[in-house]
């Protein structure tokens, strides 16, 4: 076993060759603006959790997601995609509101609404640029296959 | 060992939800110097959604509010810092903004929607929160399911223990700036659940668990190669994980973060991976039945690292567990039948559950078969309080270690 990290796991080739397809259909029209790289700030409203953890799937080795130029950031001001995560609870409709407003133009929103039937719940604002609706708990794949559609990336690696 | 799980209020007194000795018990309150017997009992009486929240006043003090939509706690949840600059002197938590009130939102439904909506209050602890809630109904309606059952759901807690530590150690090494091993533990954690959902067809292991039944057995062909996976999963974690034992900076970020003491964790109630790091050896093993009885691992240093190194060697146990179990599963299936008559339509009933992250407790009554009442004691709530705890004197650079390493989740606590 080797000793230092950088030459560990070289041979291991974790990442999948595979087509990512979704299934959902899109609501606008996208561009050719993101095709480069597409930049995605996640805000949770009152999911379940397991949305949570399937956007750190994502991030795993066997998804890759930077080879397609994809990138989770850290602030909404350097979002493309705002990915709301979950069935809002009343609360977090103010603090949905005041993030959109810091999305920097062009940008889509998506929801994943992982309990639509959640009792004493609100709807969702009206949300701009809304091009995805998502229900249940998707897989990465299935994630991946829409953040890719929107970018009008190339499904398998570029 | 007695732990206070959760204090239950009815009309005329209260009674006390304890684990003695591994095994679930209600006790009325009787008023004699409760807070003396159990640290936490004012906590879970008056159950705040702030917690920890005193504000604080000195020269140059001012409060730093971090939540509740930011990048590194992604959650819905608010911290409000008090630092004077480099260094938290204390730490609020406001869990109120992931509330949705699932519990209440029980009533009146049938035992199988409320599983359905049980598995929904933390998804990631959906076997534990669905175990636990189906056993309490079990329990108030009399029914005893079938060995397949009860054998399948104690495989299918460990399948949900070893993801969740995965998770966690993945997102300590991320926070150290390990960025191989973070790649290499989320490749594992990304594995981990492929099984699950070769095993049951989703990946949190929600939707198999039924009342006194499971919706579906896993089926056995499959089954050899699960193992298989979970077998190459154990050594591939090992392998990693003494590597990562060997990186002195590694070790170094994790080392004195968060230290907890035996009597602290004691008086918030903390249970779990997190109590046994402090080097206190629970009884939670017992309170799930168990196929055999799987090692208590325990550390003494109550820090970061040591909540790491007992998940760590809890991964590997329940792979190796999961391992020669799976194997033997196919002899379960034509051991008994997968229905479970219920001979009562009401009652009362009370279960703890050994979920990833401590003892997860239902307390349900059931009348004419609809839900009357749920109550919900999760792990994560003391855990929050121990997280506030755990923090102050820390500096800045600490607070993503001391929060991760207690594998807390706002959906959870917010029940």
């Amino acid at each position: 076993m080797s000793q230092w990290w950088p030459l560990y796991g070289l041979k291991k080739k974790l990442t999948e060759r595979k087509e990512y397809t979704s299934s959902v259909k899109l609501r606008l029209n996208t561009t050719g603006v993101f095709k480069r790289s597409l930049f995605v700030y996640i805000i949770d409203v009152g999911s379940s959790n397991a949305l949570n953890f399937e956007i750190s799937a994502l991030e795993a080795p066997q998804y890759n997601i930077h080879r397609f130029g994809i990138f989770l950031t850290d602030s909404p001001r350097h979002a493309d995609v705002l990915l709301i995560l979950g069935h809002p609870v009343k609360k977090m409709i103010d603090p949905l509101r005041e993030t959109i407003l810091q999305l920097p133009k062009p940008f889509y929103t998506i929801t994943i609404d992982d309990n639509p039937h959640q009792p004493d719940s609100v709807d969702y604002p009206e949300l701009p640029n809304h091009i995805a609706a998502l229900t249940g708990v998707p897989s990465p794949s299935q994630i991946l296959g829409l953040l890719l559609d929107i970018a009008k990336t190339k499904r398998k690696e570029s | 060992m007695k732990v206070l799980i959760g204090v239950i209020a009815t009309n005329k007194s209260e009674q006390l939800f304890i684990l003695d000795n591994g095994q679930p018990v209600l006790v009325q309150a009787n008023g004699d110097n409760l807070e003396e017997k159990f640290g936490n009992y004012p906590i879970l009486k008056q159950h705040p959604l702030k917690i920890n929240d005193e504000p604080m006043k000195g020269p140059g003090v001012f409060r730093f509010r971090y939540g509740p939509v930011t990048a590194g706690v992604r959650e819905a949840g608010c911290f409000h810092l008090y630092t004077y600059g480099e260094k938290i002197l204390r730490a609020t938590i406001d869990i109120s903004w992931k509330q949705r009130e699932i519990a209440k939102a029980m009533q009146d439904k049938s035992p199988e929607t409320a599983l359905m909506m049980a598995e929904r209050v933390c998804s990631n602890f959906a076997i534990s929160h669905s175990v636990a809630f189906g056993r309490a109904v079990e329990m108030a309606l009399d029914a005893v399911p079938s060995l397949p059952t009860k054998n399948w759901r104690t495989l299918l807690i460990e399948s949900e223990r070893i993801y969740n530590h995965l998770y966690v150690i993945y997102k300590l090494a991320s926070a150290a700036a390990q960025k191989v091993l973070a790649a290499h533990v989320s490749a594992l954690f990304e594995e981990a659940l492929r099984l699950n959902e070769n095993l049951t067809g989703s990946r949190y292991l929600m939707g198999i668990n039924n009342i006194g039944r499971l919706n579906r057995m896993p089926t056995v062909t499959d089954i050899q190669k699960i193992a298989h996976g979970y077998r190459e999963l154990a050594k591939k974690f090992t392998e990693l994980y003494k590597h990562s034992l060997k990186n002195y900076n590694y070790l170094d970020r994790l080392h004195s973060a968060g230290t907890l003491t035996p009597a602290q964790a004691d008086k918030l109630g903390l249970t779990g991976p997190s109590l046994r790091a402090c080097g206190v050896m629970d009884d939670l093993n017992d309170a799930t039945e168990h196929l055999i009885s799987l090692p208590v691992i325990t550390q003494k240093e109550g820090d970061a690292l040591a909540r790491m190194e007992v998940r760590a060697e809890e991964i590997v146990n329940s792979c190796r567990y999961l391992v020669d179990h799976l194997r033997a599963s196919d002899s379960w299936n034509e051991a008994g039948k997968n229905d479970t008559e219920f001979a009562k339509t009401g009652g009362t009933g009370y279960v703890v559950v050994n979920s990833p992250s401590g003892a997860l407790g239902y307390y349900v009554e059931v009348k004419e078969s609809k839900m009357q009442r749920v109550e919900i004691f999760t792990p994560s709530y003391p855990g929050m309080h121990a997280v506030s705890h755990a923090l102050e004197g820390l500096i800045f650079t600490d607070f993503p270690f001391v929060f991760e390493s207690f594998g807390v989740h706002f959906a959870d606590a917010a029940s």
